[in-house]
């Protein structure tokens, strides 16, 4: 059991050794663009299927990208993934519905497609001390700690509080653009 | 909504001010990294969102639309839609990228004697059409005139061309490429239950107990659906999935069993499971005495041929003659079916055709039979179609919730528009056919139109009509969202000859290589950038509004068939007002099939909705067709085949026997091919090979190999080989360790790319009845270059 947990371990050590190697950072290890960026390049439009920005070396993608994510001490971060409960873990998760991999940087045809960009503003709240609606869908991100505690969380969008868990207890998501109607004072 | 934005420039401010303070330094930090980030964003609320169904597969999924600034910038899964629940696949996820490729056709193109294209008006564009349609009509006769369309096409599109060209120009030469796709399973149901399409929907995914493909990669080809199988799976482990394929493909690889047999031994695997069940008693007597009547028709195989050798190779019109049989010719005709003898045909062991048996006799147990492409292009689709329907025939596990044979479709709307409409060589809205004098008058009253106006001759099936073209006899073509100057299979057979009398129109989106061989191409509008209706595989009718504007001058397809038929004085078929056309033509369509059991739903209606399934009747969809409690023609108390009146209102059950294959991998041409679809690309790639992300995800067609047979072909992974059939020849790459897994002495390759023409080497066979080509079976040899 011990030994089959850590042969795992060094396959997923080679692996994201390689695959991290064309990754976004330079050889001392900084950022040369910002987290925001590189979401950016990896995804059509915000809402969008991140491409898979690595080589495919399993078949079984949450090995790595399982409920805690993989942290590779001094090579990366697998992240968790957002949407487990939605289209399960293992065997039966069929990610590639969904996330591609690069094959070639080329293009067929030039394009002139501007997909959405994530709004980076700060969220609304409903009073100064009020917790932050949420700017976005659930859908398919119903695990928040996924992109907002961890390795993987960009620092403006890190949650402060990660071990409260129960994140919609506070942070509600915004169904509606239209507003209620303010209330009217009586007069009489 | 006005003061959005001064409410939340009052609201940075204070998040700038004290709540920051108040929470610390690791705000400050933050807000810097925003304020340096990707240009800012647009709020989501001042994007419009609008539904729609998914342009590509016929799934039918529901999307929401974002768009701002009249262009499409979002899109996301429709929650409200019960087909997905929200969810989509790397297709439609990327949707609205295939509206603004560069090159997109954004005028009318008339070609010039030296082969270069140049812009002309719309008048002048549909001024030319109508003079060719015109001239042909005038010196040859309706023969020489025709329409080409797709299962893409919209109710509109493809109604406005039936009418045309029906109830217009008097001629039946209306096809769409869904012959290359769907025929079989038309013919399966019409040839059973007299009226076409699926009994069951999508519900049964969650209902059934065991799932059987049929040749089905429903993980690549539905998406959508098979992620919902594997949901519910996930929530029932009791439930199974059974894969039977001839090559491992990632459906195999979340399936419970995975059979694979050799191609065209589908057939025998079929009888094998029916001679089974009846030895081992697992029939319902009741259910078959009640419901269903035994058929036989022609088996010879030298009568019947396969479309493709000899005089068939230029005409192909053999026709079915069914008799009368019983359960006791059918014991002795299965006796060739011991699961000996199937396992030899098929190479598939004795035990696993016991076990499809076991599957298929378990009453305890629901079974949900699924297919597509693997079955119905195929040389005897429309045999196979009836065998899968048989096991649940004599078994009565049909019209029953998680009990059903269900057919899917590849294309968006190859149900709502080729099969609904009816815009066949041989067929009229709702189920009609030209063949029935009842059924052209019908049509005739409808339209206004004299009796004896719709003629009541066949028109040519989409192979021979193509074969028509390269022999001269076809003077006029007019092909719209399709491109079968990539997909008709023997491709070189069909050929242009410029000095000819000859005349192609193409409506397109983007250049393809069937534009590049057209007299005139027009630029249409697609998807959003008009208004539309589809129909999805589980009979769901589904409309949208435009949301954007299309490019340039583009035009949608039904508008410029109209504008043609205004010009030759054919106006009258479309007494429609200008701002409100679709809904009422819509409304004239639907009036066709109300109260026959196809009943559509109302324009009105489908505009709040995401989609209805049909028949629906008092504004009520039918999950179950036949069926007591569900579908309001059933007066009786369980199931009711009120449309089969030519089999006394049941269901008729075909002996079919096993046929081999047309050809066969020999000492020459050693491999099979199967040709098909990826996950990323739609149809020809014309689409979403303009995505980015889709077109690095599979930049080229390749051929997928067992790595034993690219050992001892001495290549491996990438190694470029060439391909070649007695039909023709093509270089790819090999792939030994893709997502698809041939047996030896057998590969695949993917239709896509228009830059590596599989089709040059397919063979033109097939099905007899169908007339739909076989993309699945012929043979190659393959050599190192
Ligand atoms: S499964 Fe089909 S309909 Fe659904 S998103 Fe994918 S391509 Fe579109």
């Amino acid at each position: 059991m011990r030994c089959q947990h850590r042969a795992r371990l060094t396959l997923a050590l080679l692996v994201c050794t390689a695959a991290c190697g064309n990754s976004e950072r330079s050889a001392n290890g900084v950022a040369s663009k910002s987290a925001a960026h590189v979401r950016a390049e990896r995804r059509a439009y915000d809402g969008a299927p991140p491409v898979i920005p690595h080589d495919v070396f399993s078949a079984n993608c949450t090995a790595c990208h399982n409920e805690k994510g993989l942290l590779v001490p001094g090579v990366g971060f697998a992240p968790n993934m957002p949407h487990a409960k939605t289209v399960g873990v293992g065997k039966q998760a069929r990610c590639t519905q969904c996330h591609v991999y690069r094959k070639t940087e080329e293009t067929f045809r030039d394009s002139l497609f501007a997909g959405l960009h994530q709004d980076l503003r700060k969220g609304r709240r409903h009073h100064v001390f009020a917790p932050p609606v949420m700017p976005h869908a659930t859908l398919m991100r119903e695990n928040c700690q996924a992109c907002h505690t961890g390795p993987a969380a960009r620092e403006e969008i890190r949650c402060r509080h990660p071990e409260r868990t129960r994140c919609t207890q506070c942070h509600m998501e915004r169904t509606t653009t239209t507003e209620f109607p303010p209330a009217v004072r009586r007069t009489d | 909504m006005s003061d959005g934005a001064g409410r939340r420039t009052f609201l940075k401010t204070l998040a700038a001010g004290s709540v920051v303070a108040a929470f610390g330094c690791d705000s400050k930090r933050a807000e810097q990294l925003a304020d340096q980030a990707v240009p800012a964003g647009i709020d989501p609320s001042e994007l419009n969102w609008g539904k729609a169904p998914c342009r590509f597969c016929g799934t039918g999924c529901g999307v929401e639309v974002g768009v701002h600034k009249g262009r499409a910038v979002a899109v996301r899964g429709d929650e409200k839609s019960p087909v997905n629940k929200g969810l989509l696949c790397v297709k439609g996820y990327h949707l609205p990228g295939f509206l603004y490729g560069k090159d997109r056709l954004t005028h009318p193109l008339r070609r010039q004697p030296d082969g270069s294209y140049q812009k002309i008006s719309w008048d002048a564009a549909l001024d030319l059409i109508a003079e060719k349609y015109g001239a042909a009509l005038d010196d040859h006769g309706p023969d020489a005139v025709s329409i080409y369309g797709s299962g893409q096409w919209t109710v509109f599109d493809g109604y406005a061309a039936l009418k045309w060209i029906k109830g217009g120009m008097r001629s039946n030469n209306l096809e769409p490429n869904a012959r290359l796709c769907m025929a079989s399973a038309v013919m399966g149901f019409m040839t059973q239950f007299q009226s076409d399409e699926p009994m069951g929907c999508y519900d049964d995914i969650e209902l059934t107990d065991d799932i059987v493909l049929w040749g089905h990669n429903a993980a690549e080809m539905h998406p959508v659906l098979y992620s919902r199988m594997l949901e519910a799976k996930r929530k029932r482990p009791t439930m199974r999935i059974i894969d039977l394929g001839t090559r491992r493909t990632p459906t195999s690889d979340y399936a419970d069993v995975y059979i694979e047999f050799r191609p065209g031994s589908d057939l025998a695997i079929a009888n094998g499971i029916l001679y089974l069940m009846l030895k081992n008693g697992d029939f319902d007597k009741a259910f078959i005495d009640k419901h269903v009547v035994f058929m036989r028709g022609i088996e010879d195989v030298d009568e019947i041929g396969y479309g493709c050798f000899g005089d068939q190779a230029e005409r192909y019109t053999f026709k079915d003659k069914g008799r009368r049989s019983n359960i006791d010719e059918l014991r002795t005709f299965l006796a060739d079916y011991t699961p000996e003898k199937v396992s030899a045909i098929s190479g598939v062991p004795v035990a696993q055709i016991e076990l499809l048996a076991k599957i298929y006799g378990d009453s305890s147990r629901n079974t949900l039979s699924t297919w597509c492409m693997g079955v119905n292009q195929h040389y005897r689709g429309t045999w196979m179609n009836n065998l899968i329907t048989n096991l649940h025939l004599v078994t009565g596990k049909i019209c029953k919730p998680g009990s059903n044979p269900f057919s899917m479709t590849g294309q968006p709307s190859a149900c709502g528009t080729a099969r609904e409409v009816g815009t066949l060589c041989n067929r009229l809205p709702a189920d009609m056919l030209v063949t029935k004098p009842e059924h052209r008058a019908k049509c005739e009253k409808a339209w206004g139109l004299k009796p004896g106006t719709i003629p009541s001759k066949v028109g040519y099936h989409t192979m021979d009509l193509f074969r028509a073209w390269t022999r001269g006899d076809v003077k006029v073509m007019w092909v719209q969202v399709t491109n079968p100057w990539q997909t008709i299979p023997n491709l070189d057979r069909i050929g242009r000859n410029w000095k000819d009398d000859q005349f192609l129109v193409v409506s397109e989106i983007y250049p393809t290589v069937t534009s590049a061989v057209a007299d005139l191409i027009l630029p249409s509008a697609a998807w959003i950038e008009r208004e539309g209706v589809f129909g999805n595989s589980e009979r769901r009718t589904q409309q949208w509004n435009q949301l954007v504007a299309p490019p340039g001058e583009a035009k949608e397809d039904a508008w410029q068939i109209i504008e043609v038929a205004k010009r030759m004085n054919m106006g009258h078929l479309f007494p429609y007002t200008d701002d409100n056309w679709h809904e009422e033509m819509y409304e004239e369509y639907r009036s066709l099939g109300l109260g026959t059991g196809k009943d559509l739903a109302s324009y009105e209606q489908l505009r709040g909705a995401r989609g209805l399934r049909w028949p629906v009747v008092d504004g009520k969809e039918t999950r179950y067709r036949y069926t007591a409690g569900h579908d309001p023609y059933v007066k009786k108390d369980d199931v009711h085949f009120y449309k089969a009146k030519k089999y006394g209102e049941k269901a008729a059950f075909w002996l079919r026997p096993y046929h081999a294959p047309p050809e066969e991998p020999d000492k020459d041409f050693p491999f099979w091919l199967c040709t098909g679809r990826v996950l990323e690309h739609w149809h020809t790639g014309t689409m979403t090979r303009r995505i980015k992300e889709l077109h690095q995800a599979v930049p080229s067609a390749y051929v997928e190999m067992n790595p034993a047979d690219a050992t001892a072909l001495g290549c491996s992974e990438g190694d470029v080989v060439r391909l070649k059939s007695r039909r023709g020849e093509l270089d790819l790459s090999v792939v030994t360790r893709g997502r698809g897994r041939p047996p030896r002495g057998s590969v695949f390759v993917p239709f896509f790319d228009e830059g590596r023409l599989i089709n040059r080497l397919t063979l033109d066979s097939m099905c007899n009845i169908s007339k739909e080509p076989d993309y699945k079976k012929c043979a190659v040899s393959i050599e190192r270059v």
